[in-house]
Parts: structure tokens; C-alpha cells; sequence
């Protein structure tokens, strides 16, 4: 019977079919099959490249790759090498290979190259939902049939989701919306199906910028308006909001732009009714002296009617070494200005404070600041910039530090070298307490030791000799502020760079010839002149004589600290006293700092300029502004023609700056973005954990405290980390502090979709909100938001399957931290 | 002399002027449309798994090309199984319904592996065309066979080696009919011009006709036009003619449709051979390059199978 059936109709060949036909069509097969063995063959042969295996072309941003290598990190230059591939090596090679390019983080093959710590609680919460949602069939077989829990833990590889060889066209960041389903705990179908319901967003935390729509809308503005109408009060969303600069957020106006007509004198302390308006920085603190003189407690010259407290800058600025966090550790529950129940140890400690305040204007003056403070023990305990520290002094004036210092330590200079001596000796390494009292000055300050009483011994002068100018070899010594016990990082065992001399002539940009000599070419005149054969520099300053121990030199103090030290120069050089002024010009900055033709005539005559005794018994110049720096007679020896004014320093830095007044150098914040309270904020934040009482801590607390001047923490939020530090948000939401976020929102694309309540549409105004609230603590995931959230229905409205797109890469984001592409590492043809 | 022609013969030539549905029988067709959804169905369903691969953060181009290199060595290991052992009639139709379900099935992995596009590339090119030219010769080969079977229905009758034979024999009948006198002229009545067309027709048609495979393109495209040709043309002559001449036009034109179809298992039979020639050595310059094809991804692999 026929079989009609289609399939059976093919004949197999059947074992009586001729063997001949069989045989040929066989031969045939293995002969093609040889061609193309050869044929292969061949192409490698004649290939100049391995190109030719490729599967198709890259896509036009790649190019320009032209080795395989370049991204089969495995293949070798090679016709052949390319079999290496075969063997088992690292599975993220080639995305490794990716990375070159495409900077990632650390986290680069985790999903959504997140940490642990950020998926693991969004997975949990996620997690939580999925029991709710019945997900799609085909997710529930892919992901019997092809899970992706096991891909995930040993780190996805870019071509995961980045298929590369598939045109020049093709789009490599193109990803399903099944792909990001195959991954997540929560799968449903689509965002108008079982997508689920928005928690709070856009709000993931409090705003950085503390400011209440509420309470501006209801209360402030209203105020202005009725008491100012000159000030400009928001007329629309768009006065302060724009998204021009980035589409993805609405940028919040500068602070010069929508607040400062409000906000600025609050920030340069005009409005506040009390306290200081200005930060003191440097002080000299008022201490118990009478106590400390019953303890034979030897700190040198000192302020007695000082009111002033040791500033938290100051602690950190002493606390930068191990020295100085000892003083202030023993110091710590003093009353500085009451002694009386101090012990020993106790009195000693304050001593060596007075000692190392004393150090650090010496040190301030010698040397630049940046290199004093670079080693502030603040931030991660690198030295710290230039910029920075002049950021942290807010370029402090010199001339500011040389004035307090003429004012309130007259005698600084030889107190420092003469104690630099006694340093020396490790035996007086320490602030000396006597059982012995001393005698009581009649300035009712703590004497300065006479040059006759510095040790002769021979170790502590030879380091007091050390420290001065060694005309031998040139170098300039900066100071002699450092003891033995010092960090070696202190400014007497470094090199100080000075600025060059100014120049005199200059060729195409080339200073030809300078307006002074230089250092060593002063040292060398300075040599030449002490020689007694040159009769003709006879009036320059002699040159210590060899090997003399006991020589001390005003010259190895800056011009501007031999103001006060000149007595005690003289005493030590007995009559030969320099008959000019011993150093240039380009040294001194101020006019107190030239000695006067008083001086000069005294110094010319061959008299003595009077000793520290008669100086500190001379009367006090009451001619000086009330309030100001009190100069006493014992600072100068000639008088000084102040001029007369009944303004504070304090008024007088109304637009911000640098000030001294009772004993203390202030700081005025001199408006927003104030580099001064930034950068101390910025740096001891992170070592200000709440309750600390460290000084990085007390500085951040004293800026932060709501009277704080500068009001900084009024508008930037004060955030607590998880390690307990704390930091300030200066800036606003920016595509920065974006990163991290798995959700993407372009306001443009959606303003002409509001209807009339405009932004309203979809920030709904929530006016009993405890919006300010939220700040009274660090959390900044603890907050009530002004504007109520926005609904999914509302976003729903329009992306759904008959509108807008809505796939997840639409709101969504994979590479969360975003991925850049570093310029290449171009050399400089130089190197 | 008795004819061999038989009178199922003459219903079968009657039945091919019908549709190849109506000749398949509704069992036939039920069956083939079986074949077609149970191939559809298969492909579908590949394609779905390889879709679902993907969306699983995989290359599906893996996971079809492990599909295409699993039942290629299962086609290959039906032509083996062919060479070297000894298949029962059962075992080789059931090799036979595989190889062709499998074929079919293998063409949607093989579109979905190319990933829906033409090659880009000079090695991708040739893999592509042996991989096409070796579905397409499956298709012809399919399509040849079902041929052969539904439009001739020589199959059952007569093996390949005797077409020739017989071709020969229906010859010789053809020429023994047209050239035996009837019994009337024994009679010695005046010759009737009718007897020369007859002769006039095998001399100018007929003798051609049964001399070798004729049109032959016509068997290649199912075309019976030819044959009709020559059947209206002993119609027509067939009606001048006395009754032994009828008699004689009848046993020719029986003749004339055996030798058709005889012609036509004979081209069939042929292009059996000849595309055999073309899917088999192909297959193995496949096996070839696709060793060449692994070797190369699995070297040039970025982790993502």
C-alpha cells in the first residue's frame, strides 16, 4: 500500500544502492572538508591580523581598537596567541580590560556596582514586597532555568549586559527590562502593572540647605515685604529654581542671588545683639600669675589683665604634637585664671602652655605660616597644604601677629632664645617650678631672664649658638623657636623658603639683577665687614668671634622681632652696637618695626638703649584706642604717635577680616563662602564625633553652636556620619550628591505637562510639617520634608503602556556612581 | 500482446490532475500538518529559551550555538548510523522523521544565533552560506522526495534501477502497437488513410517520445503540460480513426502515460543523488568550521556564557 505520508519519502540510501555512488559522494565530503582546513589555513597565513575572527564589527565608540588584545586581555598579539584564551584564567580579565577606560569603583562587578552595604538593606526592603506581587511567568522559569543569584556573587562581567561585535550602530547600553527583572528579588511586569508604590520619594533625606518653605512663604517673606520693600522677595518657583544647569535637578540659585539680601550681615555678624562679633583666634589667655609666681613658676613675660580664654583654635594649633597634647591634657579641667588649687605637675603644664603660645607667634612670625601648621594634627593627619593652612588663618596679616606680639610679648624674640638655650640642656628641657619665689616685677609681669642668667653652660649656649646665624656656610637659620623636645618637624630644623628679593632690572621676563643681595650674600658682606682689617664696614655689625659660645644674634631673628629684642642684643654684644639698622627693608613690613631716629641717634651715640628693666618700669602709653591692643612703655622705646579713635577693632572689621582687640586677634567672617570657617569646618568635622571634647571638636562645636559667628550652620546642615563624625553640607544637591541614587527624575521633559498649581502639581506644599525639626539632630534620614511625596498614580498618568515609555531605565539607573572616561595620561613631552 | 498498462494506472494519471491536498488523502494531511506544528511549536520554543537565556544576563548566542552544535552532531551521527550499521526499515523511518524534524527545527536556533541579520565578516560569511546551503539542500531534498512520492506514485511500483528497463519494454509495446495490422486488412479491403496517420504520429512524435527521458524540466517544476500535449493530440486523432485504430490510440496513449511517469521517476531519481551530492560534503566542511567557530568564541570569551 503507498505511503503517502511526506516524511517517509525520502529513500536511504540502502545497502543495495551502488557501493561506487556511495564511495564518490563520500570521497567528495572529505575531499571539501580538506579544502577548508586548508582554506583556514591559509587565511592565517595570509591575514596580517587576527581580525578576521572577528564575529562582527565594534561599535563605533570602540572603533578604534584595532588589537583584539586591547580587550581579550588573553589573545597576545599573535596569529595564534589567541589560543591561550582556552585556558582558565581570572573571569573578569577582559572586563578588567574594560576598566582602563571606564573608571569604576572598587565595587565595579557588583550589581549596579554598588557596595554590599548599600544593596544588601534596599534588597531586604525590596524583599519584603515580593510576597505581595505575583510575578510574570516567564520571570519565574528564567529564573528556574537560568538563575542569576550565582552570577551575581562571583561578579557580573561588563559583557553581562554590554554584548559588544554587533555593528557599528548598535547601542551597547541598551538593557531589557527582563534583564534588570533577572536579577531582582521583586519581579513584576511593567511600572503601570505591578511596579511598586513610591515610598517618599524624590525625598531620600533632608535637604542640605536648611531652608523652610513653609515658614518663608507664611512668615518671612510677608515680614520682609512689609518692613523693606526695597528687598526682593521670590516672585515664582523659578527665582531660586532652575534646571538649566543640569537637567537632571532643579539647581537652587546662588546664595548671592535668592538670600543675600536677607541673610548676608547675619552672616558678617551686623545683626547680632551680643557676644563677639568676630572669632578669636589667637589669644593670650588669662592666667593666674600670682599663683603661678608663688610656684616659682618661670613663663617669661605675660599679660596680667588678660580676660582672655585659650580659643579652641589655638588648643589645635598646640595640640599638633605630642608635646602640645600633653599640656593640654594636664590642663584640661583648669581655670587657667585660677591656680590656686593647682598642683605641680599642674603649674608646670601651664607654664610649658605659656611657653608654647609663645612658640607658635614666635614661629608665626619667623616662618610662614604654612610651614608652622602644615602638620596640624586635623584631617587625616597629612601635611596640610599651603592654601589650606592660609585658608585655616585666612592669611593671616604678618604685620597683624608682629603688632600683638610688639603689644603683648614685647620681648618675645629673646625670651624664645634665651629659652631655646636653656632647652638645650635636657636638664631645663622642661618649664621650670622653683621652691625658691622669685622676685616680683614691677610691671607685674613674669621677667624675662637676664642674659647674664642664661646657663653658661656649655651645651645650652652652644645651642643657642647653633641657632643663630652660622656665617660659614651661609644658611639661614629661620629661628631658634624649637627645643630638643620638639617635633623634628618645628620650624628651626627646617629650611624656610623665602620669597626672592624684588627685581631691579628684567629682560624678556628674566630678573637680571635683584634690588638686594641675597642671604648669603649678606652673610659673606656681613663676614667681610667683621673683619678688623676692613676699616671701611667697621659700622656693620661684627661677627661673633670664632667659637664663641655665648654669643647670641638678633640676626637670627626676622627684622620685624628685633623691635623688642634690640635691648636685648646690645646687652649681649656690649658696645658694639650696630649704628644702622640691622637689616633691610624688605624684611620689615612695618613702620614700628625701623627703628626710630631716637634709636638710631642712641645707637649711633654709643648709648644704651634702655634695659628690659627700665622698659618694663616705664609708664603705659594710655594714648592707644580704649579697646584696641594695650601698648604698654616696656613694648618700644621710643614713643608712638597713635592716632585717636573711638572705634573698636571690632567695628572697625564690619566687612570682615582680622582684628585685635583685649588681648585677643579676631576674625570677622567677611561673607558667604567664607574660607576661614570653611576650611576649620571642613577639617574638624570629621574628628568632631558628638561629645568629644577633643580640640578638633571644640572648634567645630564652637563654629556650629546656633550663635556661632558666620551663622554657617543656620542654612548648611550639620550631618552625622556613621562613624560618629559630623560634617557640614556646604553644598547643595548637585549631580554629585546624586551619585548613588538608583532613581534618575529630568524635570524639563515634564513642565509642560503641570497644570495651573504649576511645581505645585506635584510638590504639594505640606505646611505643618516639622520641617526644622529635622535638624535639631545628625540623622539626615530622619526628617519631614516641606513637600509631600510624589505618587506613582501621578507619574503613572503618563507613562503607562499607551503614553509615555516606561521602561526601567527610564527612572532607573545601573551604574549608580555613573561611569567616566579619564582623559588619557598624556606626558609632558619634556619628561 | 498484452499491454502491461494497467487500469488503476489510468486513475492514477486521472487523480494527479487534482490538488496535492485532495491527492494526500485527509490522513496524509493531517499528518503533514502535524509535521508543521510540531516544527513551529519547536522553533517557537527555542527561541523562547534563548530568549530567556538572555534576559538572564547571558550571551544567548551561546546558548543557541550549543543547541546548533548538539543537533549538527546528531544529523551527523544519522548519516554515520546510516554508513556503517545496518538500520531495519523502522529504525531508518524513524532516523529519517528526526533528521528532517530536526532540521527544521535547527533553522530558527541557526536565524536566532545569526542573531536575526545577515553576517558582517568574511569567516562569518562562509560559516553562514555552508550553514544555509546545507538547509537549503535539506529543504530540496524534503521537498524532492514528497515529490516523487505524491505527484508520481512510482515509488511503490517500480524501483529506480528498472525505470530504464521498463522504459524500454513500453517502447518496444509502442512501436509493436503502431506497427501490427488489424485483423480487417486480412480481408484485402482498400487501405484506410486513418492507418498512416497513426504511423504518421509515432513516426513524427511518438517515436521520440519513447526513445529516452523526455521533458525533463517539466518533471523538474511538476509541469504536465508536454504530456497533455501529446494526450490531446491521440484524442483528437483518435476520433478519425476506425475501431481498431481507437483500440491502437488507447494502448498508445496508456503507454504515453506510463512512459511520463517514468520520466518523471527518472528525473526524480536523479536529483535524489545529485543533491545528496551537496548536503552531505557541505556537512562536513560545516563540522570543520564549526570546530574553528568554538574553539574561537570559547578563546575570546568575556565571561558572559
Amino acid at each position: 500500500m503507498a505511503q503517502h505520508r511526506w516524511f517517509t519519502a525520502i529513500r536511504v540510501a540502502q545497502p543495495h544502492a551502488s557501493i561506487w555512488s556511495g564511495l564518490s559522494r563520500d570521497r567528495v565530503a572529505v575531499l571539501l572538508a580538506v579544502v577548508t582546513i586548508i582554506g583556514i589555513a591559509v587565511a592565517f597565513v595570509c591575514a596580517k591580523n587576527t581580525s578576521f575572527l572577528m564575529p562582527g564589527p565594534l561599535t563605533s565608540a570602540h572603533g578604534v581598537i584595532k588589537n583584539c588584545s586591547g580587550c581579550h586581555s588573553k589573545s597576545g598579539t599573535d596569529k595564534l596567541t589567541w589560543v591561550k584564551g582556552l585556558m582558565p584564567s581570572d573571569p573578569h580579565a577582559d572586563s578588567k580590560a574594560c576598566l582602563t577606560c571606564h573608571k569604576l569603583p572598587a565595587t565595579a562587578f557588583n550589581a549596579h556596582t554598588a557596595s554590599e552595604a548599600v544593596l544588601r538593606p534596599r534588597t531586604e526592603r525590596i524583599g519584603k514586597r515580593s510576597t505581595s506581587v505575583t510575578p510574570p511567568r516567564s520571570a519565574v522559569v528564567q529564573s528556574v532555568a537560568f538563575p542569576t543569584r550565582d552570577m551575581v556573587a562571583n561578579g557580573l562581567n561588563c559583557a553581562s549586559c554590554h554584548q559588544e561585535h554587533r555593528g557599528v550602530t548598535s547601542r551597547l547600553t541598551t538593557v531589557s527590562n527582563e534583564q534588570c527583572r533577572s536579577c531582582h528579588v521583586l519581579k513584576f511586569d511593567s511600572f503601570d502593572g505591578n511596579h511598586p508604590n513610591f515610598d517618599s520619594y524624590p525625598f531620600k533625606r533632608r535637604t542640605r540647605i536648611i531652608y523652610d518653605h513653609a515658614a518663608h512663604f507664611e512668615k518671612h517673606y510677608p515680614e520682609v515685604a512689609k518692613k523693606d520693600q526695597t528687598k526682593r522677595i521670590p516672585a515664582t518657583c523659578a527665582t531660586c529654581h532652575n534646571s538649566n544647569a543640569d537637567k537632571r535637578l532643579m539647581a537652587v540659585a546662588p546664595f548671592e542671588q535668592a538670600c543675600a539680601s536677607c541673610h548676608l550681615d547675619q552672616i558678617k555678624g551686623k545683626e547680632r545683639a551680643s557676644g563677639p562679633k568676630g572669632i578669636a583666634f589667637l589669644t593670650l589667655p588669662g592666667l593666674d600669675l600670682q599663683s603661678l609666681a608663688k610656684k616659682n613658676a618661670h613663663i617669661g613675660e605675660w599679660p596680667d589683665a588678660s580676660d582672655a580664654v585659650l580659643t579652641p583654635f589655638m588648643r589645635v594649633m598646640i595640640g599638633r604634637n605630642d608635646h602640645g597634647r600633653n599640656i593640654l591634657k594636664a590642663i584640661d579641667t583648669l581655670n587657667l585664671q585660677d591656680l590656686t588649687t593647682a598642683s605641680d605637675d599642674q603649674i608646670r603644664a601651664v607654664a610649658n602652655l605659656t611657653w608654647e603660645i609663645k612658640t607658635l607667634f614666635h614661629a608665626l612670625i619667623a616662618g610662614k605660616a604654612s610651614d608652622v601648621l602644615g602638620d596640624l594634627n586635623i584631617g587625616t593627619g597629612a601635611k596640610l597644604s599651603v592654601s589650606l593652612v592660609a585658608d585655616l588663618t585666612a592669611s593671616i596679616p604678618r604685620d597683624v601677629l608682629i603688632r600683638a606680639q610688639q603689644q603683648w610679648l614685647p620681648h618675645l624674640a629673646g625670651e624664645i632664645a634665651d629659652r631655646n638655650g636653656t632647652l638645650s640642656n635636657p636638664a631645663n628641657s622642661t618649664a621650670a617650678v622653683s621652691s625658691q619665689p622669685v622676685p616680683d616685677k614691677t610691671d607685674n609681669r613674669q621677667s624675662l631672664p637676664e642674659t647674664s642668667q642664661r646657663p653658661a653652660d656649655g651645651d645650652a649656649v652652644d645651642g643657642t649658638t647653633a641657632a643663630t646665624d652660622d656665617p660659614q656656610d651661609g644658611s639661614e637659620r629661620a629661628d631658634t623657636s624649637s627645643g630638643a623636645e620638639r617635633e623634628p618637624t618645628s620650624d628651626i630644623e627646617r629650611p624656610i623658603k623665602r620669597d626672592p628679593p624684588a627685581c631691579s632690572v628684567r629682560v624678556f621676563g628674566q630678573c637680571l639683577v635683584f634690588n638686594d643681595q641675597t642671604d648669603n650674600e649678606k652673610t659673606a658682606a656681613s663676614s667681610k665687614s667683621a673683619s678688623p682689617s676692613d676699616a671701611d664696614d667697621a659700622d656693620r655689625k661684627p661677627e661673633p668671634p670664632p667659637n664663641s659660645k655665648a654669643t647670641f644674634s638678633t640676626d637670627s631673628f626676622p627684622g620685624a622681632m628685633r623691635a623688642g629684642l634690640k635691648d636685648v642684643a646690645q646687652a649681649a654684644q656690649g658696645d658694639t652696637a650696630p649704628k644702622q639698622p640691622p637689616d633691610p627693608a624688605g624684611d620689615q613690613t612695618d613702620d614700628l618695626l625701623v627703628f626710630t631716629p631716637e634709636e638710631a641717634r642712641n645707637q649711633k651715640s654709643g648709648v644704651h638703649a634702655p634695659s628690659r628693666a627700665d622698659a618694663t618700669s616705664a609708664p603705659i602709653d594710655k594714648t592707644v584706642g580704649a579697646s584696641t591692643l594695650p601698648i604698654t612703655a616696656s613694648n618700644t622705646s621710643a614713643p608712638i604717635v597713635s592716632i585717636a579713635s573711638d572705634i573698636d577693632g571690632e567695628t572697625w572689621a564690619e566687612y570682615g577680616g582680622w582684628y585685635g582687640q583685649d588681648n585677643e586677634i579676631s576674625y570677622r567672617p567677611i561673607g558667604h563662602k567664607d574660607k576661614f570657617l570653611f576650611a576649620w569646618l571642613f577639617l574638624t568635622g570629621p574628628q568632631a564625633t558628638k561629645g568629644d571634647t577633643s580640640p578638633a571638636a571644640s572648634v567645630f562645636n564652637s563654629l556650629t553652636t546656633k550663635d556661632a559667628q558666620g551663622s554657617c550652620t543656620k542654612c548648611h546642615s550639620v550631618d552625622t556620619l556613621a562613624n560618629n563624625a559630623r560634617v557640614v553640607n556646604f553644598s547643595q544637591a548637585s549631580i554629585e550628591t546624586k551619585q548613588g541614587r538608583f532613581t534618575q527624575f529630568i524635570h524639563e521633559p515634564h513642565f509642560r505637562n503641570m497644570d495651573d498649581s504649576g511645581c505645585l502639581t506635584c510638590h504639594t506644599l505640606n505646611k505643618a510639617s516639622a520641617y526644622s525639626k529635622s535638624y535639631e539632630h545628625g540623622d539626615p534620614l530622619k526628617f519631614a520634608s516641606n513637600f509631600g511625596a510624589v505618587k506613582k498614580d501621578l507619574c503613572q498618568s503618563c507613562h503607562n503602556t499607551t503614553m509615555a515609555k516606561q521602561d526601567c531605565t527610564t527612572c532607573h539607573t545601573y551604574h549608580i556612581d555613573g561611569v567616566t572616561t579619564p582623559i588619557t595620561n598624556t606626558k609632558n613631552p619634556i619628561q | 500482446m498484452k499491454h502491461r498498462a494497467q487500469p488503476d494506472r489510468d486513475s492514477a494519471f486521472g487523480a494527479r490532475r487534482l490538488g496535492p491536498a485532495a491527492r494526500l488523502g485527509s490522513r496524509s494531511l493531517q499528518s503533514f500538518s502535524l509535521a508543521v506544528l510540531f516544527i513551529a511549536g519547536a522553533s517557537v520554543a527555542l527561541l523562547w529559551l534563548v530568549s530567556l537565556y538572555g534576559d538572564a544576563l547571558r550571551d544567548p548566542r551561546y546558548l543557541d550555538g550549543w543547541i546548533l552544535v548538539a543537533a549538527i552532531s546528531l544529523q551527523i551521527g544519522f548519516h554515520i548510523a546510516v554508513k556503517s550499521i545496518r538500520l531495519s526499515p523502522k529504525a531508518a523511518a524513524k532516523w529519517r522523521k528526526t533528521h528532517i524534524f530536526l532540521g527544521y527545527a535547527l533553522i530558527a536556533v541557526f536565524v536566532s544565533h545569526c542573531d536575526f541579520s545577515l553576517p558582517d565578516t568574511g569567516l562569518e560569511w562562509v560559516l553562514w552560506t555552508v550553514v544555509v546551503l546545507i538547509i537549503c539542500s535539506g529543504i530540496f531534498g524534503t521537498y524532492l522526495s514528497w515529490s516523487r512520492q505524491s505527484k508520481s506514485g512510482i515509488e511503490d511500483w517500480i524501483a529506480p534501477d528498472r525505470i530504464a528497463t521498463r522504459r524500454a519494454e513500453i517502447a518496444q509495446n509502442v512501436h509493436a502497437t503502431v506497427t501490427t495490422s488489424s485483423p480487417a486488412a486480412e480481408l484485402a479491403l482498400p487501405t484506410q488513410p486513418h492507418d498512416g496517420w497513426i504511423m504518421d504520429l509515432y513516426s513524427t512524435s511518438l517515436a521520440h517520445y519513447f526513445s529516452g527521458v523526455r521533458n525533463i524540466s517539466a518533471h523538474l517544476v511538476g509541469s504536465h503540460r508536454p504530456l497533455k500535449r501529446l494526450i490531446d493530440e491521440i484524442d483528437a486523432l483518435s476520433r478519425y480513426v476506425d475501431p481498431p485504430g481507437k483500440n491502437k490510440l488507447a494502448t498508445i496513449r496508456l503507454l504515453v502515460i506510463e512512459k511520463d511517469r517514468l520520466d518523471s521517476a527518472a528525473v526524480h531519481a536523479a536529483l535524489s543523488k545529485a543533491w545528496l551530492f551537496v548536503h552531505v560534503p557541505v556537512t562536513y566542511a560545516l563540522v570543520v568550521l564549526t570546530t574553528l567557530h568554538v574553539v574561537m568564541v570559547y578563546a575570546f570569551a568575556s565571561g558572559a556564557w
